[in-house]
């Protein structure tokens, strides 16, 4: 049981730009356990991982699979070792069925229905085969992937912050199948910045930290304290403080607005409230209730059918994005790739995005001021913390966690008066995540008014001065975090009114419509 | 420092270079085995083209009056590219350009007036040719590959019909009144075909780079392209910075009609069947795409261009090749430039669906 089946011996990796990812890492993974891969954003963990699944070179360094030295050159020869990753990015063809996507890539004679039947009947991974990929929720889809590893018979699984886009139920579901896993004898490394979930989950854990290891434990012998010491360097304040709310004006009212999704279907349906300056307000909600349209419709993105926004007194209804932020709107959006960055243009560049015609980066040619934005996307990564080989590198080239970071920062830099957060947090470790958090508190204490949209109910609760609970488009009550408990948050969530779980009857579901 | 911002920007957008060369040498082989499987000697061909194209000033200056109107209608294309488009309307905003410049030749007009004046009309006609297919594509969806394919046509019955019918020169029936010699662009180099449109053409190309990586139109331009709904996001009206490319496209390609008018000698006008207009425009793809799209890749591409032609004079006066044959060169290296180009937006198009994550 304690033979050492993944052996990485001083790994070096420096990217063609000259970044260094790894500056000489040892890594250990015992046959048949679930080991935790633990380290802040742009820690190397992703590109520790992809070395080891094939898809990078290592600059320097061995790799032993099982006591042999191994030099893989393409992922499918890691494959054949047995070795299979699940990205954080999935990767499978949308418009292909469940069946397709997993026997994609392999000779046909080698495609069973009724293997992949008894595999998903033996491991209790189940999928809808027929159904397509693109109608599937993201927790399907990582079951997929995961079978699809798993059929091609893959030892050792490698899971890239698989927790992070999953809602709390599908998180559950995933780490019964890993222990399950585990069961059957398959090695697991796990990619996580969440303690909770690497503590609850792994048996041994490593922390990488700025490219190099910086320790290793068993899971029973760590405390959260101790691997957040160990990840950041520093001690990690896990409570944030707050003082109470001082809340002002109404800045930012929403009044009966009605807003459909991509496929025409109503997704937010009449909802009514406001936002005052000097408050952070939180909606919580399992995602894909509408709160994705709600925060696209308020920050001008999507098209109101029907209601209003009013934004610092204007109505602002159906305005432009760029409208809005003139008056004082920043916008953390909850897709950074699609949205909120240009991943081909350099991070100056990213930088400025939506605050591009401010006069102080114009010049009289109506040229942008390429001194003054370098300074500006410095001073961001200082503030921040981004670990970016400089301002003039691709956005592309910089970690996940970081690529956040960037977004964030230009958004709070804004000096903006209201701020519309949506999953801000998503993707970074703890330090970055207090960080940000303590930030938009100190927004809330400067009298900024804060809207925050987060599937992180801890988020909600820690932050929120007033909170909402999101459900098919509607709100299922209003309170202040602490007039709830987290088993009547759960019930909004599964559907409930709030009114209908105070009145101590038992509870009836709303009627979808 | 805007200094090193170029040569970031320069060194990123050329990283294609080898690519480039590639291409460049597979369509010499392959035209090579054409020209030798036709019976010809293609080494002896090359060196003669070679020589027609470089080896004196008169040469020289030839290739160079070829590259001029060239590396304009690439800009066109190269412009539209930065906003995501494939605008391949440089012939017909051409045309109009040209027409533009016959116009205000046609006038009566203090001399030093005919020069300024053409380039403002002509440059502003191909701008409202090329603002025609962004107003389809923004406010009609329709595609403009389609619409610029149609307005190319239609511009080329205009300016037919304007030139046999409006502007005839009455005292040579296959072309149209000429641009009077106080309207006329200097010629650099006495002897030869080679006038001020040179200069025209690299100082438009300059301030293409400029508007591009340094203006902030041109960051809204670069954006769209890159990232549509990033752009929207953050405050850019996508459908205004693709008029816009559209706009700064026909004012490139206009100018260049206007420069064939204005710069070249012996018609200053517009021939029969618009002879001396014919392909510029679609030319102008090539030497766009054989520059990685770039304003200073599209020099030295237009002057390779540029040579090809004025090379294949010599390549038929020497070994009897077929002047045709350089349009098989352009034609193969076009095709092996959009090899990898397709290979990557197969792959771009896979990763965006999902497919592999590298
Ligand atoms: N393709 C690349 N080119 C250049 N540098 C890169 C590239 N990919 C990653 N890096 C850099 O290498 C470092 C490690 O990145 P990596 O993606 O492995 O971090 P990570 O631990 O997975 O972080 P996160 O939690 O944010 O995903 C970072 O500084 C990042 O900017
Ligand atoms: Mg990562």
């Amino acid at each position: 049981m304690n033979d050492i089946i993944v052996q990485m011996k001083n790994i070096v990796k420096v990217y063609p730009d000259g970044t260094v990812a790894l500056r000489g890492v040892d890594l250990e993974v015992r046959r048949g356990e679930i080991h935790g891969l633990l380290g802040e954003n742009g820690a190397g963990k992703t590109t520790l991982m992809k070395i080891l699944s094939g898809l990078l070179r290592p600059t320097s360094g061995e790799i032993y699979i099982a006591g042999k030295r191994v030099h893989f050159k393409s992922a499918s020869e890691a494959l054949k070792h047995g070795i299979g990753m699940v990205h954080q990015h999935l990767a499978l063809v949308p418009a292909f069925t469940a069946y397709e996507n997993i026997i994609l890539g392999l000779p046909s004679r080698e495609a069973s229905r009724k293997k992949i039947e008894k595999l998903m009947e033996e491991t209790g991974l189940k999928v809808p085969l027929d159904a397509l990929v693109e109608d599937l929720p993201f927790g399907v889809r990582q079951r997929i992937e995961i079978i699809k590893m798993l059929y091609r018979n893959v030892d050792i699984l490698i899971l890239d912050e698989p927790t992070t886009n999953l809602t709390p139920i599908e998180t559950r579901e995933l780490f019964h199948t890993l222990k399950e896993l585990k069961k059957r004898g398959k090695t697991i490394i796990f990619i996580t910045h969440k303690l909770r979930e690497v503590l609850e989950v792994t048996d041994r854990i490593t922390v990488l930290r700025r490219g190099r290891v910086v320790g290793r434990t068993e899971t029973a012998k760590a405390t959260p304290e101790m691997l957040a010491k160990m990840m950041v360097g520093r001690e990690v304040v896990m409570k944030i403080e707050k003082k109470p709310a001082k809340p002002g004006e109404p800045v930012l009212i929403v009044k009966d607005l009605w807003v459909k999704n991509d496929l025409g279907e109503w997704a937010v349906k009449g909802l009514s409230f406001a936002v005052y300056s000097g408050e952070i307000f939180g909606i919580a909600g399992v995602e894909g209730n509408g709160q994705t349209e709600l925060v696209e419709a308020i920050t001008g993105l999507r098209r109101v059918e029907k209601g209003q926004v009013i934004l610092m007194g204007k109505d602002v209804t159906n305005k432009s994005p760029g409208e809005l932020y003139r008056l004082g709107l920043s916008h953390i959006p909850e897709d950074r790739h699609k949205l909120g960055l240009v991943l081909d243009m350099t991070v100056s560049e990213n930088s400025i995005l939506g605050i591009h015609r401010l006069k102080k980066f114009l010049g009289s040619l109506l040229n942008l001021k390429w001194g003054v934005i370098d300074r500006h996307a410095r001073d961001i990564i200082e503030r921040f913390e981004i670990v970016a080989p400089g301002t003039k590198a691709p956005a592309r080239s910089l970690s996940g966690g970081n690529q956040q970071k960037l977004v964030v920062g230009r958004e709070l830099s804004k000096s903006p008066r209201v701020i519309v957060a949506a999953q801000p947090t998503r993707g970074l470790d703890v330090a970055a995540t207090e960080y940000i958090r303590k930030l938009l508190i100190k927004m809330r204490d400067e009298g900024k008014a804060v809207l925050l949209v987060s599937a992180d109910l801890d988020e909600i609760l820690q932050l929120s001065d007033r909170m909402a609970v999101m459900y098919e488009g509607e709100f299922m009550g209003i309170a202040k975090p602490e007039e709830l408990t987290e088993e009547r948050i759960g019930l909004m969530m599964g559907g409930y009114k709030m009114e209908q779980i105070s009145s101590k009857t038992s509870p009836q579901p709303v009627e979808s419509r | 420092m805007p200094g090193s911002r170029f040569w970031i920007v320069l060194k990123e957008e050329l990283g294609r270079l080898a690519e480039i060369l590639i291409a460049v040498l597979v369509g010499f082989v392959i035209a090579g085995i054409l020209m030798w499987l036709g019976g010809y000697d293609p080494i002896a061909a090359y060196i003669a083209m070679f020589e027609f194209s470089f080896s004196d000033p008169y040469y020289l200056a030839t290739t160079l009056s070829f590259a001029a109107p060239i590396m304009l209608t690439a800009i066109t294309f190269a412009v539209g590219v930065r906003a995501g488009l494939f605008n391949i309307g440089a012939e017909g905003q051409l045309y109009m350009g040209a027409l533009g410049a016959v116009i205000v030749a046609s006038w009566a007009l203090p001399g030093p007036l005919y020069l300024p004046l053409a380039i403002i009309v002509g440059s502003l006609m191909g701008a409202v040719w090329g603002l025609a297919a962004g107003l389809l594509k923004v406010y009609r969806e329709v595609n403009e590959v389609v619409s610029t394919i149609m307005l190319n046509w239609i511009a080329f019955w205009v300016v037919e019909y304007a030139r046999v019918y409006i502007y005839p020169n009455p005292i040579d029936a296959s072309k149209t009144i000429s641009m009077p010699p106080a309207g006329r662009l200097p010629i650099l180099i006495k002897g030869t075909e080679l006038s001020a449109s040179l200069i025209v053409s690299l100082v438009f190309v300059g301030i293409a780079f400029y508007l591009l990586w340094y203006m902030v139109l041109g960051y809204e331009i670069r954006a769209t392209g890159l990232n549509p709904s990033a752009a929207r996001y953050g405050g850019i009206n996508p459908k205004k910075a693709m008029l816009w490319a559209f706009i700064i496209g026909g004012i490139a390609s206009g100018l260049a009609g206007v420069c064939e008018i204005a710069g070249r000698p012996p018609s200053y006008a517009i021939t029969t069947g618009l002879s001396n207009l014919m392909g510029l425009g679609f030319d102008g793809i090539t030497v766009s795409l054989l520059g990685a799209n770039h304003p200073f890749g599209i020099i030295p591409a237009a002057i390779f261009i540029g040579a090809l032609y004025s090379g294949a004079r010599g390549m038929q006066i020497v070994t009897g090749v077929p002047l045709e044959m350089v349009k098989a060169v352009q034609g193969i290296i076009i095709i092996a430039l959009a090899v990898p180009g397709i290979i990557r937006l197969i792959r771009s198009k896979i990763r965006r669906g999902g497919v592999k994550v590298v």
